[in-house]
């Protein structure tokens, strides 16, 4: 995966679970409950299928690559294809960048039917009408939560920016909203930011003062005066790995990062960094349609399978801290994970909803200018 | 005549020969057609066309302040590359013209050494000893040198020496062959005539060498414009070069009429540079051709 650009979410899911395989981390004992479950949904759903006899289908699923194929294969994909005999879903890991998005549907090419997308590039490639629009006679919007359907798309898992602190340093004042994150002299030493737009201007908005229910529509200016201010005693990351590094080494005593991430510092370190949900920002997938897909409206059908599929997003957050997005999934985290889960009531009662809306309309121009401001 | 003819009678006449010769090209030309040529008309043919028709995209290069700024950066960072690696590339070369054996074998591999090391590794490295609590830091803070750790990383400065490291054996391989073709007895010569090593050097080894300086200098300056990694990664974000700006474009935000313009842009200027280079000195020469 080239470590150049400015790497999304989505992207960091897949080098995550290659990391913490790596690392020996990785249960196996949720993956092999759920597999159990799913089983059951299999037997099941073989004998109602068998009449069907559909022709045989394949849906390409894309994502990031690593192991999040894995992850994908066993809680998007198998359960899929136990419930529609004759269908094969490809999970491939290319990446599905706008820009490839927009080469392949202009060129009329289109090989892939369901993206892994951000709300921001759905909105934007949407609004270019390169997306199928998502049929919610399919998906159910009962299967989601409030705020995380959108028009182009739908995703079964949600992530946060969150902010992590050195608790050997603060731990006895630690900071609690975004206005601590930037008071330099009760909190001395560097922050670190990620060096795109998307949810660091709430970060900034919210830590010069503005409520959580004001942050939108954001005041572009003021978010880039208060960048301005605080440019200099920053370091920024454009990978989730970086993100990582950057706190691990001590290069910053405080940061934003994506809740995976915080979820592995805090508990490789045993808490001497630790991290609150406390103002984070929470946002979920959106799995998208290229227009034109091969294999046109069965697309729609996986989507919906996945954002259903409770059994499937809990497993997938053992498996990467990515959270469930069905308001029925909360309940069925075990105890232990419900303190890593971004979508737990008491967890996401604390945090801001990213506005998608507000985003696909103005990624590209404030995205530059914080770039820009950045560079100084 | 009468004896040039013999020779001549099998052969083909000159114009038929010539159509021989084409016909042995074509499936590289009709190659470069296809898949370079074409796409690349393309390119050019979107930054005059997206958002809309015409030239707003080059507007931009004096309107944007974005723009400027990402030029300006580029700019700078590519000229002081070159002048650093040009001053290290010419004492390396120099020291090589006069090494034998061991030395010289020495020298060789230790240029070319970095060749074969990732680009990504490279930096990486580079972040371990220049961050602030990095290798070099940590050595000056023990020794007293330093009370607080110098800022070596994610600014221009550490851009420029990743880029200088990588660059160096561009610079010393024309340099080098450029030099050895230099005929040291004038050296001697000079020497013999009276001239001390510093009048010989600066009036007759400078002057000869300079085909080779300009040719490492314009092939390092046009490397240094299309720089991605280096400095994404040594530059931390805070310093932004064309490449990478038009990555941004490109993939990112699609905004695909402003980055093809800088594409199209970059490949003028190194169209220029190149076609400077070659009334300058002979590119098959520099390319290794004998």
């Amino acid at each position: 995966m080239p470590m150049t650009k400015v790497q999304s979410f989505q992207e960091d899911c897949a080098v995550l679970a290659q990391e913490k395989l790596a690392r020996g981390k990785l249960t196996r004992r949720q993956f092999n409950q759920v597999m159990t479950a799913l089983g059951v949904v299999g037997a099941s759903g073989l004998l109602a299928d068998k009449a069907m006899a559909q022709a045989a289908k394949e849906i390409v699923m894309v994502n990031w690559g690593g192991v999040a194929k894995e992850g994908w294969e066993k809680f998007y994909a198998a359960p899929f294809e136990a419930k529609n005999p004759g269908v094969k879903v490809t999970v491939d890991t290319s990446g599905p960048s706008t820009g490839k998005i927009r080469a392949m549907v202009e060129s009329k090419k289109v090989t892939w039917d369901v993206i892994d997308a951000s709300v921001t590039s759905a909105i934007l490639l949407g609004g270019m009408d390169m997306l199928e629009p998502i049929d919610y006679n399919t998906v159910k919007i009962s299967d989601m939560m409030k705020g995380f359907a959108y028009p182009f798309g739908a995703g079964p898992y949600s992530f946060s920016n969150v902010l992590i602190y050195d608790a050997s340093k603060f731990g006895n004042d630690p900071p609690k909203s975004w206005v601590d994150f930037f008071d330099f002299k009760k909190y001395p030493g560097k922050r670190m930011l990620r060096r795109d737009a998307n949810c660091m201007f709430e970060t900034l908005l919210m830590g010069d003062g503005v409520p959580m229910d004001k942050v939108y529509p954001i005041d572009v200016n003021r978010g880039l005066e208060m960048l301005k201010k605080v440019r200099k005693d920053a370091v920024y990351w454009q990978s989730g790995t970086e993100s990582e590094q950057l706190m691990r080494t001590g290069e910053a005593v405080m940061g934003v990062l994506w809740n995976t991430r915080a979820k592995i510092l805090q508990e490789e370190t045993k808490g001497k960094l630790k991290f609150t949900w406390n103002q984070g920002i929470i946002q979920p997938t959106c799995f998208s349609i290229p227009k034109g897909n091969p294999a046109g409206p069965l697309a729609q059908q996986l989507i919906a399978s996945t954002c259903a599929n409770v059994d499937g997003q809990v497993g997938l957050l053992g498996f990467l801290g990515n959270g469930p997005t069905n308001p029925r999934a909360a309940e069925k985290v075990p105890a232990d994970l419900k303190q890593f889960n971004p979508t737990d009531p008491a967890n996401a009662k604390l945090q801001l909803v990213f506005d998608g809306e507000w985003w696909g309309k103005n990624y590209n121009d404030v995205n530059q200018k914080y770039l820009d401001t950045v560079a100084g | 005549m009468a004896a040039s003819s013999p020779a001549k009678a099998p052969r083909m006449r000159g114009d038929q020969l010539r159509r021989f010769y084409w016909l042995l090209v074509m499936p590289a030309v009709l190659m470069m057609v296809g898949l370079y040529f074409f796409p690349l008309a393309k390119v050019l043919w979107i930054s005059v066309t997206e958002p809309v028709p015409g030239i707003g995209n080059y507007a931009k290069l004096i309107t944007s302040e974005s723009v400027h700024k990402v030029l300006i950066v580029t700019l700078r960072i590519c000229v002081i590359t070159t002048a650093v690696t040009l001053v290290l590339g010419y004492v390396l070369s120099y020291a090589m013209v006069q090494a034998k054996g061991a030395w010289l074998r020495g020298l060789t591999f230790f240029v070319l050494l970095p060749l074969w090391i990732s680009v990504l590794v490279r930096a990486f490295s580079w972040v371990t000893l220049l961050r602030s609590n990095g290798v070099i830091n940590q050595a000056l803070l023990s020794a007293g040198v330093i009370s607080e750790p110098l800022t070596l990383l994610r600014n221009e400065f550490g851009v420029i020496v990743g880029m200088v490291h990588y660059m160096v054996p561009f610079a010393v391989l024309p340099l080098y062959s450029n030099m050895r073709g230099i005929d040291l007895r004038l050296i001697a010569a000079a020497r013999l005539l009276g001239a001390s090593p510093w009048r010989a050097f600066r009036r007759i080894f400078l002057p000869l060498s300079l085909p080779g300086v300009v040719a490492s200098g314009v092939l390092v300056f046009i490397f240094s414009m299309g720089f991605y990694v280096t400095p994404a990664l040594l530059g931390g974000g805070r310093v932004f070069m064309i490449a990478e700006y038009i990555g941004v474009q490109i993939t990112q935000t699609i905004n695909w009429g402003l980055g093809t313009m800088l594409a199209t842009l970059l490949l003028v200027c190194i169209l220029t540079l190149m076609a400077l280079l070659g009334r300058i000195v002979d590119m098959r020469k520099l390319f290794g051709a004998a």
